[in-house]
């Protein structure tokens, strides 16, 4: 039972920690992104669409990665350049991307696409519970397995993310230094676009291998709301991802052990736990909060 | 596909129809006032639009074979001479499952029946919803519509109610829920159970593990009857076969699917199958994944050419066209169409059925084959000349899993009872998992 | 360009003008996917205008979107964001037909109706007040927790309803009982109800409350500043919690005249998007409780719309959620006073 809700975590859970470290990188630099969820489903379909056309899943989620990012920029030029309110802008955003994908994807729906196939990992996939948990994905999974530690270091110990901090901390502090935060901030909404772009294509081209009308299922916002519960870390959020996802697999782990608790019981579970461990940590996680971002929180009107 | 791309004979009537509406509409609410304060009656009350029930006189009934009390100057029963029929899907018409069955067989029906037909996909199931869009499609000309998924019965109630000259008949539901039945209303479905139990006999040939994985969406009658049948026919050849059903709550999640589907993989099972309105997912995990898998609503067998068994795909199209044709000659009222109507393989004399096997699979040995055409053919013999095929896959006495017996011994329900025997969910011995 | 900005000073002029912009890139998009814009539009159009009874849709549409606006309206006062109007709206639903399962039809209608509205009511806030109790005591964010709480509302819902609602003629798929007359809303006119104008008194009084009432005033005060509002001595928390629970009832009224003057009876899924199409429609006119009628109005009428490019075109219908985004978008952008620099 352990192994299979450990390996239903990290299947589950990919796409959402790459929207997730994603949607870190554009918090710290001081911009929320409610349209993640949009985001990741212009990336599963423009993954799924460009995979079916050009026979590569590569060029699938390259390309999705371009369409989040997309998508984001568009995000970011309103909050950015117009100065709208991230939190209005980011749920249309979402709505644009659901409405794009419905349009755009309604000759691709159950197409078939070259998915990603499993990589077992010869030798290390034999590991008893730890082969199957870590060493038998697609190429994707195994590339989120490096996202959020490279995410980390971006942030911590690279001159962009040190702007980046800069940014969602004391934009004042940049401009002393003659640097215009604004562009930072623009790239870095980018990047987040870009990761919950990937994570839309891990869906659609890896893990579901279908294309249909809004796939993503709130996944997206899973990924947002699982920033909070890590404290802005990039490391953090691959826990909440496997969280989320692993209380979904023992959910169903428990239903194929004939458990007679309603589906709809079972089904809350992933959003109980979530809730009850923001609501935990929240006290403690909003001081972590880049300072810029409490505008954004505070100020809806 | 094409989409038929309409310029359209408006329909003029529409205010007309809106007071002839209020006829139906208030006898209904007639019924409702009449319902009084048993608690146990409580269930109908279909329609309370009209909320001046007093004034209306009592126009829904009319005798067997003849017409309503229609509008004056109309044709006197729904649908007569129908040139457009509107169909509503729940989801894609390339789900490859429920949706895309359901669209190729209306698409197929207006060829057959030389009439237009007019789609709407991805209809939600509220009437906020379908009811403007069924408005939209009779305004069109349509004069005969097809809801087609479970939540579209409501709506569906309220269109058929609101326009006795349409004839609407939904695809799921029991018109006998309803209080009052109306003459231009009804419902039909299939018992599509029945290959599904024959696909289980293929699963429980091949499968090592003796372990069956089932992604099921809602425990609702339909889906129990075909998780049961699924482990009889399994048990028919291998009396140790278990299924293992889990529950999605939702009837197309891909990714919810694919977590799904790898919680029955790592429960050993080593065939897969499923009761989802879109299938590639689950399908594709079983082929991946190098185990047998098992279609359901439509012949998805192009998706896994190693592990593809068998299974059970809708095909309405000659139902969909006997009902269209049946409307166009104004015989709607007095045919069973208006009504419940259900049916199968039981139904020897039937001309048509509205589902089949899928085809068989590389892994399905020629002797598996004969069996299951064997069983097959078992549904259509009558010996007893009643017009009724005498094997049954639910025949008393039959017990749920925990040994409490559920069809008494000698009873073997007819198509319109079984899913009643289902309103309480349960499974037959062998089938593990979920009952939700 | 720059002639038309220069007229079009008027924030009324400039919204209109975001609408245009919003319809002029949608139909660019919809060229983009190889249909025709203009027959696109006309599909919209004729299913809009098919009958007077279209009319009456989109009316009754509005309801849900303006109520569901409202709930928005309110706490934003407070510089809240509640994005749990969707949930809230499931819970009133939920609410009003347990009140109705109590009365168990032994009230007249009248009372029942106002009963039912009041459980509504109660039980959309209640939903809120759990956002709002986060948020005091453990300082969790209400934009995330009414998120989260919108997925636990619809799993209430569908446990109820395949569970002790489960009306056992409902053999095919389940549901509860159909509400009975006295528990459903008067019709005025074709499918339109009374609820309608419920929808429409709520967003006056909402107005009124907003800006004549000293509450109204402190939430305006506690959206503007918290600090000016703690040394004014307001008690900040109870004020904030105040303005969520108010917006959930606002959405919880929106459920109940929902199930009762459109569905009549519960199934899971019945509340399809409007709680989230409302946060649009409030921010379509920066939480003006009166012009959100308008913009509730509107946005109905691209919903009925498209059914037309769904029907008569072959597209999606959920495309129209493009043409909702990009007039948001617009208007965020592009159609006011631009915001200042905090949010930048």
């Amino acid at each position: 039972m352990i192994e299979a809700v450990l390996t239903g975590a990290v299947r589950g859970g990919t796409s959402i920690v790459f929207a997730g470290v994603g949607e870190t990188i554009a918090e710290r630099s001081g911009v929320t992104n409610l349209g993640t969820e949009g985001s990741m489903l212009c990336g599963a379909l423009t993954a799924y669409a460009v995979g079916i056309e050009t026979g590569s899943p590569w060029l699938g989620a390259i390309a999705g990665i371009a369409a989040g990012a997309i998508l984001a920029l568009l995000h970011a030029a309103l909050v950015l350049w117009r100065g709208a309110n991230q939190v209005a802008t980011g749920l249309a955003i979402t709505f644009l991307g659901i409405g794009a994908t419905s349009l755009f994807g309604q000759d691709y729906v159950s197409q078939g696409v070259e998915p990603f196939t499993p990589w077992a990992i010869p030798g290390l996939s034999d590991i008893p519970l730890l082969g199957s948990v870590l060493f038998d994905h697609d190429p994707l999974t195994y590339l989120s397995f490096t996202i959020a530690p490279l995410a980390w270091w971006f942030l911590f110990r690279s001159a962009t993310g040190l702007k980046i901090r800069a940014a969602g901390e004391r934009p004042i502090v940049l401009s002393s230094m003659g640097i215009d935060h604004r562009p930072v901030r623009w790239l870095a909404v980018a990047i987040g676009g870009g990761l919950a772009g990937l994570g839309g294509a891990q869906l659609s081209t890896a893990f579901a291998r279908t294309w249909s009308e809004n796939m993503v299922a709130g996944r997206g916002f899973i990924a947002v709301a699982l920033v909070i519960f890590a404290a802005w870390n990039p490391l953090l959020i691959v826990l909440g991802a496997y969280l989320f996802s692993g209380a979904v697999a023992f959910e169903l782990e428990l239903q194929a052990r004939g458990t007679d608790v309603s589906i709809f019981l079972l089904d809350a579970i992933p959003y109980v736990v979530v809730l009850a461990v923001l609501a935990l940590m929240s006290r403690r996680r909003t001081h972590a909060a880049p300072e810029s971002l409490a505008s954004v929180f505070d100020a809806a009107a | 596909m094409t989409t038929p791309s309409l310029t359209s004979t408006r329909s003029r009537s529409s205010r007309a129809r809106l007071r002839t509406a209020l006829v139906p509409l208030a006898a209904l609410s007639l019924f409702a006032a009449a319902c009084g304060d048993d608690a146990e009656e409580e269930t109908t009350a279909t329609e309370a639009a009209g909320s001046d029930a007093t004034t209306a006189p009592d126009a829904t009934e009319a005798a067997g074979g003849d017409t309503t009390a229609a509008p004056a100057g109309d044709s006197t029963a729904c649908g007569v001479g129908v040139t457009k029929v509107g169909v509503i899907y729940v989801g894609s018409k390339d789900d490859f499952g429920y949706n895309q069955a359901a669209y190729e067989a209306a698409q197929a029906m207006g060829e057959a029946a030389g009439v237009e037909v007019i789609n709407a996909e991805n209809v939600p199931e509220t009437v906020e919803d379908a009811v403007p869009v069924m408005e939209d499609m009779i305004s069109q000309g349509a004069t005969v519509i097809f809801a087609t998924s479970y939540g579209h019965f409501q709506p569906a109630v309220e269109i058929a109610a609101a326009h006795p000259d349409v004839c609407v008949v939904h695809q799921g539901q029991f018109e006998s829920s309803l209080e009052a039945p109306l003459d231009n209303l009804g419902t039909y479905f299939s018992s599509v159970f029945e290959p599904v139990y024959l696909a289980g006999i293929a699963a429980g040939s091949v499968s090592e593990t003796g372990t069956l994985g089932y992604v099921y969406a809602f425990p609702i009658p339909q889906t129990l009857e075909n998780i049961n049948a699924f482990a009889l026919g399994a048990q028919s050849v291998n009396p140790d076969a278990t299924v293992i059903a889990v529950a999605t709550a939702n009837w197309c999640d891909p990714a919810k699917q694919a977590q799904a589907a790898q919680t029955l993989l790592d429960q050993g099972a080593d065939v897969l199958t499923q009761h989802q309105d879109c299938t590639k997912t689950v399908i594709e995990a079983a082929e991946a994944a190098g185990v047998y898998s098992v279609g359901y609503h439509y012949d998805a067998s192009s998706l896994a050419p190693e592990g593809w068994l068998t299974g059970s795909e809708w095909a309405w199209t000659d139902l969909y066209t006997d009902i269209v044709e049946t409307a166009v000659a104004g015989e709607f009222v007095s045919s069973p169409y208006n009504g419940d109507y259900r049916f199968g393989y039981r139904d020897v004399a039937a001309p048509f059925v509205a589902f089949k096997p899928s085809v068989f699979g590389p892994a399905v040995s020629a002797e598996t084959q004969t069996a299951i055409t064997a069983a097959y053919d078992a549904f259509f013999a009558d010996a007893d000349g009643d017009g009724v095929g005498d094997f049954s896959v639910f025949t008393g006495p039959l017990a749920d899993r925990d040994g409490t017996v559920r069809i008494e011994d000698g009873v073997s329900p007819d198509y319109t009872a079984l899913d009643g025997f289902f309103s309480e969910p349960w499974f037959v011995a062998g089938v593990e998992g979920s009952l939700g | 360009m720059t002639v038309l900005r220069r007229i079009a000073e008027r924030p009324s002029v400039r919204t209109l003008g975001s609408v245009v912009a919003a319809l002029v890139v949608f139909a660019a998009l919809l060229v983009a996917k190889g249909a025709d814009p203009i027959s696109g539009y006309r599909a919209m159009w004729d299913s809009i205008t098919r009958d007077s009874g279209a009319f009456g849709d989109v009316v009754v549409r509005t309801s849900p979107y303006l109520l569901a606006a409202l709930a928005v309206v309110v706490p934003a006062r407070a510089g809240l964001f509640n994005i749990g109007g969707e949930g809230q709206l499931v819970i009133g639903a939920v609410t009003a037909f347990a009140a109705a399962e109590v009365l168990d039809q032994h009230a007249p209608r009248a009372i029942t109706l106002v009963v039912m509205a009041i459980a509504a009511m109660l039980g959309g806030a209640a939903w809120a007040a759990l956002a709002a109790a986060l948020r005091e005591w453990t300082g969790t964010n209400e934009i995330i927790s009414t998120l989260l709480l919108n997925y636990l509302a619809t799993l209430l819902l569908g446990w109820l309803v395949f569970g002790r609602w489960k009306d056992p003629t409902s053999t095919g798929f389940p549901r509860t009982r159909s509400l009975t007359d006295a528990e459903r809303l008067p019709i005025i006119w074709g499918r339109v109800h009374v609820g309608v104008i419920v929808a429409l008194v709520a967003a006056v009084v909402v107005w009124l409350v907003i800006n004549r009432t000293a509450w109204g005033f402190k939430l305006g005060v506690l959206g503007g500043n918290v600090e000016a509002a703690r040394r004014a001595g307001f008690r900040t928390g109870a004020l904030a919690t105040s303005a969520l629970l108010a917006g959930g009832a606002l959405a919880g009224l929106g459920g109940m005249l929902q199930s009762s003057g459109v569905e009549g009876q519960l199934r899971p899924g019945i509340m399809v998007g409007y709680g989230f199409t409302g946060i649009l429609a409030a921010w379509m006119v920066r939480q003006h409780p009166l012009k959100a009628i308008l913009s509730s109005f509107v946005l109905a009428a691209v919903a009925v719309g498209g059914n037309g490019l769904k029907i008569r075109e072959g597209l999606s219908a959920a495309s129209v959620n493009i043409l909702m985004a990009l007039m948001l978008l617009a208007v965020l952008g592009w159609g006011g006073a631009r915001r200042s620099a905090a949010s930048r």
